[in-house]
């Protein structure tokens, strides 16, 4: 045996790769941030680049928006207490009651957030805006005074955030309540503990630390959170922290440094509320996360059972079917009102949306960007992910907190970031469909991350380490076991990732130019200087499209995967 | 030749372990472990979790990073701290069993043991051919064709067996290979595992916390306790003369008699102690020096108890029987002894009643002096 002194063909070790791909995904993260930071530092002249002067002036200033910080908590407090409220409630009924149905339900769960703020925000505008909301309309119908209800109040915005977050703390929740062993309470009840004793002493105390951690991801969320604050509180001039910033970024002239200085105070909070529910979620682990799958015992709530169902169906009629019916019957009308009316009723929005070549371009645009992402996504995070969890290389961890910061970044406060950092850029790629790619490359990076680490962290590291010593190299190892496994989790990673940059708001409408123009900041557009019923036609397509071309993607991988005559 | 990481086929490697230390963290979970298995040995580590035997194992497979210390297989340096030797795991030519059997599920059966030779670029009909007679000696020949998901616990051991043996290794590593199958099947597979060593004459090191599993397939076994070696032994020499407490106690169960020494009556080759109520006992002392707390080591099956006294001169006491345990295959009984408890295996069919007095006795050869 010559091992030593064995001659090999050079191959990139897995060492090299990681220091590549790891430390571009780092830089990717880090690269637009410094750039906030020297933005929020900036003091001379706020258009001068690079800074004439730096100082702490822009900090100093920010008291003056004292306001606008304050209406920021007040949505997100209010928001996070629907959010959690309604995930608990739903997590509880459907993990832990025997209501009919439980596991369609479940899925069904998942619809409001694919309904997205945005559109939330354009359909309940449309049925509760003080003036012609179609709910206060029917309140005078029925003879009431002005209007019933206000949506672009903050408590107004806090709703529409909430019924679209509800279904984040609802994962969150119902992934704790599933855990925990019902051995725990069985033992309760067997010790003569009667069954409120039990829920307050054993369920509530395991359960408490996963919803703690649901209610502070959900608030950082909030806090960052762009498009229903826009939608429902510009015309009011009510502004959140993210709004006042893409007011100030987008005026003339433009206020970058005080923009940038408002960007990382935000940024500061989220990123120590990331931090607090990293550490709750740890501390809290005992007892309920013991790797084992339970089937979670459900309670005979008997008749019970169908105001619980009631309640569960409630949600999803809100939050899923009204804004979507909202949106659609708004779009076939020539003016939105809630009394139907023969000659009202038009496909013209629809024809007219189809015959913009701005709109037709964008869709385009964001749906190659969104085979873009996902695609050269899913290679990048599913690369990372195994580095991260696998690899076991020195300085993974380090890696990992880079790669998860944009979580704790609202993704306008990213883009701003971006929108300095590749300005300067040597090679042109700003204004382009390239700078998109990577702002979305960049923004979901948590996201493609989490979704593929949930898998490959299911799957027995032994798998791996067989192949090894099967005497496998790396590559192979990669091509032949890792990535068969990791199958699902790419998958699912893939169509988040698509669906996720397709209806990218926040990162998108700063960084979007003439040459690079992307469908979701056209709906925001369209919504402020044409028509509501253009838009809800506009809303309503965008949806139909990633529908469509997620249709054809089923379609066209199934066949690719199933050999012929099989 | 470029990647090719066996030797030639049949080879028996040895293993040599030099000082060998993992540190995981903070914690020291192996600390200075040396041992050799010579080529085609079949040695064991035993002892119980935690005491650094599958991180031992691991770090011979190169699945673990030592801190420090020398492995060395066929003779050449595959870890070493200085000169700074890595090998990664895939070029050691070893194979591996797992304790999860780690069978991939989206592979057939055929695909999982083909892995390891296609691998290494054998052509598709030699492979064929060597899956077939590797799935010929586990007995899976029918379900080569089946996906490996849908296999019972047994056939998926079997499978990993094959994948493991079929491209040839140099060395076997068994990673507590048995420990998830129910008792009658691991009985099964113990025999099953040990004829498959003899017919392919490997060198192979098995990990295990199971002394059955240990005693029957192994050359030798190696005890080990808080990342250190306590005794390494052939299966007799471990079980009859176990070398401390620690190794008579898992291995098997043993009762300690602690006494002082008595030279003066130390006759015939035999140590004598002195228990603190006073009775002598007789034993054997291997060569051995006894520690700070002289004592011996007596197996339960090898102290008698009946009725009547036994016509033997030496090491025979009466005692109270206090607890009679039947266990199936024996009764186990607790007497008690010159002020202590003593524990005693007999066979079910000789019934003694709890409460009656009888005598206990042991021939001198099975009380072992132990050195610590």
């Amino acid at each position: 045996m010559d091992s030593p002194a064995r001659a090999r063909r050079f191959r990139p070790g897995p060492r090299l790769v990681s220091l590549l791909v790891g430390g571009a995904a780092a830089i990717l993260v880090l690269y637009p941030i410094a750039f906030l930071l020297q933005a929020s530092l900036s003091v001379g002249d706020p258009q001068a680049r690079p800074p004439e002067a730096y100082g702490l002036d822009n900090y100093a200033d920010l008291p003056r928006y004292g306001h606008i910080f304050a209406n920021t908590l007040v949505v997100a407090v209010a928001a996070s207490v629907m959010a959690v409220a309604l995930g608990f409630v739903m997590s509880w009924i459907l993990s832990r009651t025997n209501v009919p149905g439980r596991g369609g339900l479940e899925q069904l769960m998942a619809l409001p957030y694919y309904v997205t703020p945005l559109m939330g925000a354009l359909a309940w505008s449309l049925l509760a805006s003080p003036s012609g909301g179609f709910l206060n309309q029917l309140w005078r119908a029925a003879g009431g005074e002005s209007y019933l209800i206000d949506i672009t109040t903050p408590y107004g915005i806090a709703w529409v955030m909430a019924l679209f977050e509800g279904s984040v703390a609802f994962v969150m929740i119902g992934a704790v309540m599933k855990s925990m062993d019902p051995a725990l309470e069985e033992a309760s009840q067997v010790l003569g503990a009667g069954r409120a004793r039990t829920m307050l002493r054993v369920t509530l105390p395991l359960v408490l630390p996963g919803v703690l951690g649901a209610a502070i991801f959900v608030f950082a969320e909030m806090l960052g959170s762009f498009s229903a604050a826009l939608v429902l509180g510009l015309p009011s001039r009510f502004y959140v922290v993210t709004t006042a910033m893409y007011q100030l970024v987008s005026q003339y002239p433009p206020q970058f440094p005080r923009a940038a200085a408002m960007g990382v105070s935000l940024f500061a909070v989220m990123f120590a509320m990331v931090w607090i529910y990293r550490r709750v979620v740890r501390a809290g682990s005992y007892a309920t996360i013991t790797g084992k799958a339970f089937r979670a015992r459900a309670m005979d709530v008997g008749g019970l059972r169908w105001p619980l169902l009631a309640v569960c169906v409630v949600y999803l009629g809100i939050a899923v079917v009204l804004p979507v019916l909202t949106l659609l019957y708004a779009s076939v009308q020539r003016l939105a009102t809630v009394f139907p009316r023969a000659d009202n009723f038009t496909l013209a929005n629809y024809a007219t949306a189809l015959s913009l070549d701005a709109v037709r371009s964008a869709l385009g645009d964001s749906l190659i960007l969104g085979l873009g992402t996902a695609t050269v996504g899913v290679l990048l995070m599913g690369f990372l992910a195994w580095m991260i969890y696998r690899s076991r290389l020195p300085g993974v961890g380090a890696i990992e907190y880079v790669l998860m910061f944009p979580q704790a970044v609202p993704r306008l406060v990213f883009a701003f970031g971006m929108l300095w950092a590749w300005l300067i850029f040597p090679i042109p790629i700003y204004g382009t469909l390239w700078l998109l790619l990577i702002a979305y490359l960049t923004v979901f990076l948590p996201l493609g991350l989490r979704t593929i680490a949930g898998v490959m962290l299911q799957i027995d590291r032994s798998l791996e380490e067989s192949a090894q010593m099967c005497g496998a190299p790396w590559g192979y190892r990669l091509r032949t076991v890792t990535m068969p496994l990791l199958r699902p989790g790419l998958i699912a990673a893939w169509l988040l990732l698509f669906i996720a940059s397709v209806r990218e708001l926040g990162a998108s409408i700063l960084l979007t130019g003439p040459k690079a123009k992307v469908i979701t900041p056209t709906i925001v557009e369209s919504w402020f200087s044409t028509s509501t019923e253009l838009t809800a036609a506009l809303a309503l397509l965008q949806t139909l499209a990633v529908s469509v071309a997620l249709a054809l993607l089923f379609t066209v991988a199934r066949r690719a995967t199933q050999p012929a005559g099989e | 030749m470029s990647g090719e990481p066996t030797p030639a086929p049949g080879r028996r490697a040895s293993i040599e372990v030099r000082d060998l230390v993992v540190r995981y963290g903070s914690v020291l979970a192996v600390r200075g472990v040396g041992f050799t298995v010579a080529p085609g040995e079949h040695l064991t580590l035993l002892g119980p979790s935690g005491c650094g035997k599958t991180t031992t194992l691991r770090a011979i497979a190169g699945l673990e990073q030592p801190e420090s210390g020398e492995i060395r297989i066929d003779g050449q340096p595959v870890f070493s701290s200085s000169p700074r030797v890595r090998v990664p795991a895939e070029r050691r030519g070893l194979s591996m069993v797992f304790q999860s059997y780690a069978i991939w599920p989206h592979m057939t059966v055929f695909d999982n043991v083909a892995y390891g030779l296609r691998v290494r670029k054998r052509p598709e009909a030699e492979v064929a051919e060597r899956v077939r007679g590797a799935l010929g000696l586990v007995q899976m020949s029918e379900l080569a064709a089946r996906r490996a998901s849908r296999l019972s616990g047994g056939q998926q051991q079997r499978v990993a067996l094959a994948r493991a043996f079929v491209f040839s290794p140099a060395v076997l590593l068994f990673d507590e290979p048995l420990s998830n199958l129910d008792a009658k099947l691991r009985a099964e597979m113990r025999l099953e595992i040990k004829e498959l060593q003899r017919t392919l004459g490997i060198t192979s090191l098995y990990v295990t916390h199971d002394l059955e599993e240990a005693l029957a397939i192994s050359d030798r076994i190696v005890v080990m306790r808080d990342g250190m070696i306590e005794q390494t032994g052939t299966p007799t020499e471990i079980y009859d003369r176990p070398r401390n407490r620690f190794v008579a106690d898992f291995v098997g169960s043993a009762n300690l008699i602690e006494g002082r020494l008595r030279p003066d009556l130390a006759a015939e080759g035999l140590v004598a102690i002195e228990t603190a109520s006073g009775a002598i006992v007789r034993g054997v002392a291997h060569d051995r020096r006894p520690g700070a707390r002289p004592c011996f080591s007596v197996r339960t099956v090898h102290v008698r108890l009946s009725r009547q006294r036994p016509p033997a001169q030496v090491n025979v006491w009466p005692a109270i029987v206090r607890r009679r345990v039947f266990q199936g295959d024996f009764t186990q009984y607790h007497a008690d002894w010159e002020g202590r408890t003593l524990v005693v295996r007999g066979l079910a069919a000789e019934g003694i009643e709890e409460g009656s007095t009888a005598y206990v006795a042991v021939e001198p050869r099975h009380c072992v002096l132990l050195e610590e």
